[in-house]
């Protein structure tokens, strides 16, 4: 592996130009918003605490079959766009009710990054995705960066069309899973990143590049 | 009050729904969800809301008040034999008209062990089983061993015995065993199975008929206590996941020779269904399934608290005084309180119907189903052929991954069995579906496993 640290130092320019991503809130479910609990320019905060234990800042409230459901951001940001209009009114489900905007933490632009530099596995089909639970177990107890695959091994599990197909890793050499791009059981679209591996033989240059992304890129 | 209808459910069946509203004048409302946005039941409903699930009932219910629908119909699938759901359409603060039968209904044939256990005491033939669920590895293999000597003893030979699990159904949840060895590591499996997909670990052990015909009797019955017949369909037709591929009305066919009185058979199954329909009260449509074995015996296999994927090759051939039945139709009219306004003796069939399940599958590599675009999908319309789909025809549409990918349901008509098969091999001579893959490779579904299976057609196998 060789990285070309001019095209890096060009790529980390034009994140810093423009280093923000919009998420839109959008309602899980039909339901009447009885109230918001932010204004425009508010800073609102995501789930936090070691665990995510600690819920994120309450955004609206949806009222469903009498049972109030207090929305809350899933994101760091500012808070933009919110549709005042929709106050006191029935709305679909996936109705985008506002949008976040939230600035990319240094962690957020090495997995950016890490995207055109990683062996990734994409989705194969729009579905749903667990890791294989062993491989889950083995992160939770050492993390990422650490767990080895080889060639045959089962990575992922895809729930399509009601049935479950594992997805092998088809690749020769030994890896290390060093990122993972989805969120178990949410729909992911057809070629999108799942889970980006490195070859162990090239894990000193990517420690290098995350390094020059850190010392770029200060949290 | 003039009722209103929201339509539960996805497809053709919300398709065909509507049509039925609109015959009896009804206004109805169309639900959807966001990956559903480009099929046809969408496009076509003048109202609609997007919920989240069509398995959310808090977002069924709340579009029904938003909406201010009377009556929920849930078409097949989905929660359309949920009996909590429909206990609570009926009992909630602003109570809404449940279009199928009674939750009490669904509650007792539902549950398939129940089921059979009142059959059994009505003197109905079951499947030789267990009757009450397993949960223990050498409980079962204990019972699997009684059955053997019991149905041993009937002259079952090379006796093979299922293991289901309670609550599966649709193929989900159902294994072979031939040895008595295998009876525990394949219990513990579907236990597991059942546990993880439908949090009820209960199993139960059948023994497996070899050879035989799946025969269905199609009831209705009114809220007033009237019941008839549209007389029974044969689908033995079916993928290696007992999922039904091609149906047949009527069941049996009278240019094929039987070893038993087919007449008879037909005419005693249909009683037995209507005596159990009216032990529970049954007041919607309902289907009653059987299998029948080359010898004539015929055993009850389970009952269909709702409407069916093929209701409409009954509806084809039955007539009421001389006007074609629609099944959908007569459904929601006696939901809403009307009586029959007929008896059995103002129904009388006449000729075949056959319906083809078109559905995007690998029948080469384990029928998996497959997701994809379809760019092409033509026919030729025929005063023979009604085609049921979702699938517009005339832009490229992208096959949803969260359902199974039924394209469309072809449904024949003919006066005599020849010219059923004639035209039905000619439909699908006739018939393009062309798409791809995500992958871009082309998109292939199950046309040829139907052309190839239309010569098994009133077979037993």
């Amino acid at each position: 592996m060789k990285i070309d640290f001019n095209e890096l130092t060009q790529r980390l320019q034009t994140l810093k130009a423009n280093p923000y991503k919009i998420y839109p809130v959008t309602t899980p479910h039909t339901g009447k918003i009885v109230e918001f609990k932010v204004k425009e320019g508010m800073k609102v905060t995501g789930p936090t605490g070691k665990w995510l234990e600690k819920p994120g800042t309450p955004l609206f409230i949806l009222e469903r079959e009498k049972n109030l459901k207090v929305i809350r951001s899933i994101y760091n940001g500012i808070v933009e766009n919110i549709r005042i209009e929709l106050l006191n009114k029935f709305v679909e489900a996936q109705e985008t009710i506002l949008e976040i905007k939230h600035t990319l933490t240094q962690e957020e632009i090495i997995s950016e990054i890490l995207l055109s530099t990683l062996f990734v596995i994409k989705a194969p089909e729009t579905a749903r995705y667990i890791l294989n639970p062993e491989i889950a177990k083995k992160i939770e107890k050492e993390g990422l960066g650490k767990v080895i695959v080889k060639e045959g091994t089962e990575l992922l599990i895809m729930t399509f069309m009601k049935r479950e197909t594992p997805i092998y890793l088809t690749e020769k050499g030994t890896f290390v899973l060093y990122r993972i791009y989805f969120k178990p059981f949410e729909i992911v679209q057809s070629n999108a990143p799942l889970i980006g591996l490195c070859p162990v033989e090239d894990l000193p240059y990517l420690e290098r590049l995350i390094q020059k992304i850190k010392d770029e890129w200060p949290t | 009050m003039k009722d209103r209808v929201l339509i539960a459910n996805r497809g053709e069946i919300a398709l065909r729904i509507m049509e039925a509203c609109e015959l009896l004048h009804l206004d109805y409302v169309a639900l959807y969800t966001k990956e559903d946005e480009e099929s046809l039941h969408v496009q076509r409903a003048p109202k609609k809301y997007r919920i989240s699930d069509y398995r959310d009932m808090n977002d069924i219910l709340a579009v029904a008040d938003e909406a201010k629908c009377t009556a929920i119909h849930p078409g097949y699938g989905f929660l359309s034999e949920n009996y909590r759901f429909a206990r609570r359409v009926v009992k909630r603060e602003r109570p809404l008209i449940w279009i199928g039968p009674s939750w009490e209904a669904i509650r007792d044939l539902g549950n398939k062990l129940y089921m059979k256990k009142v059959a059994h005491e009505l003197g109905i033939p079951v499947i030789p089983g267990t009757i009450n669920p397993l949960y223990n590895e050498i409980e079962a293999e204990f019972k699997a061993e009684e059955l053997l000597e019991e149905v041993q003893a009937q002259g079952f030979h090379e006796v093979t015995f299922l293991i289901k699990a309670v609550a599966g159904g649709g193929g989900m949840g159902i294994e072979e065993v031939k040895n008595l060895e295998e009876i525990r590591p394949v219990f513990r499996k579907i236990r597991a199975y059942a546990k993880r997909l439908f949090g009820e670990e209960g199993v139960i052990i059948e023994v497996k008929i070899p050879k035989f015909q799946h025969l269905e009797v199609q009831i209705l019955g009114s809220k007033k206590g009237e019941y008839v017949h549209f007389g029974t369909r044969n689908c033995t037709i079916q993928s290696p996941f007992r999922q039904k591929r091609i149906e047949l009305a009527p069941g049996f066919c009278s240019r094929f020779n039987y070893e038993f009185d087919p007449q008879k058979v037909e005419r005693e199954i249909i009683e037995y269904s209507l005596k159990l329909a009216k032990h529970f009260h049954y007041d919607s449509v309902g289907t009653f399934e059987w299998l029948v074995t080359p010898e004539g015996k015929y055993y009850l296999m389970e009952v269909n608290t709702r409407i069916q994927v093929e209701n409409e090759i009954s509806a084809k051939i039955s007539f009421i005084r001389d006007t074609q039945v629609n099944l959908l139709k007569e459904q929601i009219r006696i939901a809403l309180g009307d009586g029959l306004g007929y008896t059995q003796k103002d129904i009388t069939f006449k000729g075949m119907s056959l319906e083809f399940r078109l559905i995007a599958e690998d029948t080469k590599r384990g029928f998996i189903p497959l997701s994809g675009t379809i760019q092409r999908f033509s026919y030729a319309p025929k005063p023979w052929l009604t085609l049921r789909t979702h699938v517009p025809q005339d832009k490229p549409y992208t096959i949803p991954t969260q359902f199974d990918p039924n394209l469309a349901l072809a449904i024949i008509y003919a006066e005599t069995f020849e010219d059923l098969l004639e035209r039905s091999k000619a439909f699908l001579e006739e018939l393009v579906i062309e798409g791809k893959t995500p992958k871009g490779e082309p998109l292939v579904t199950n046309i040829e496993f139907l052309k190839e299976n239309l010569k098994y057609v009133y077979q037993f196998l």
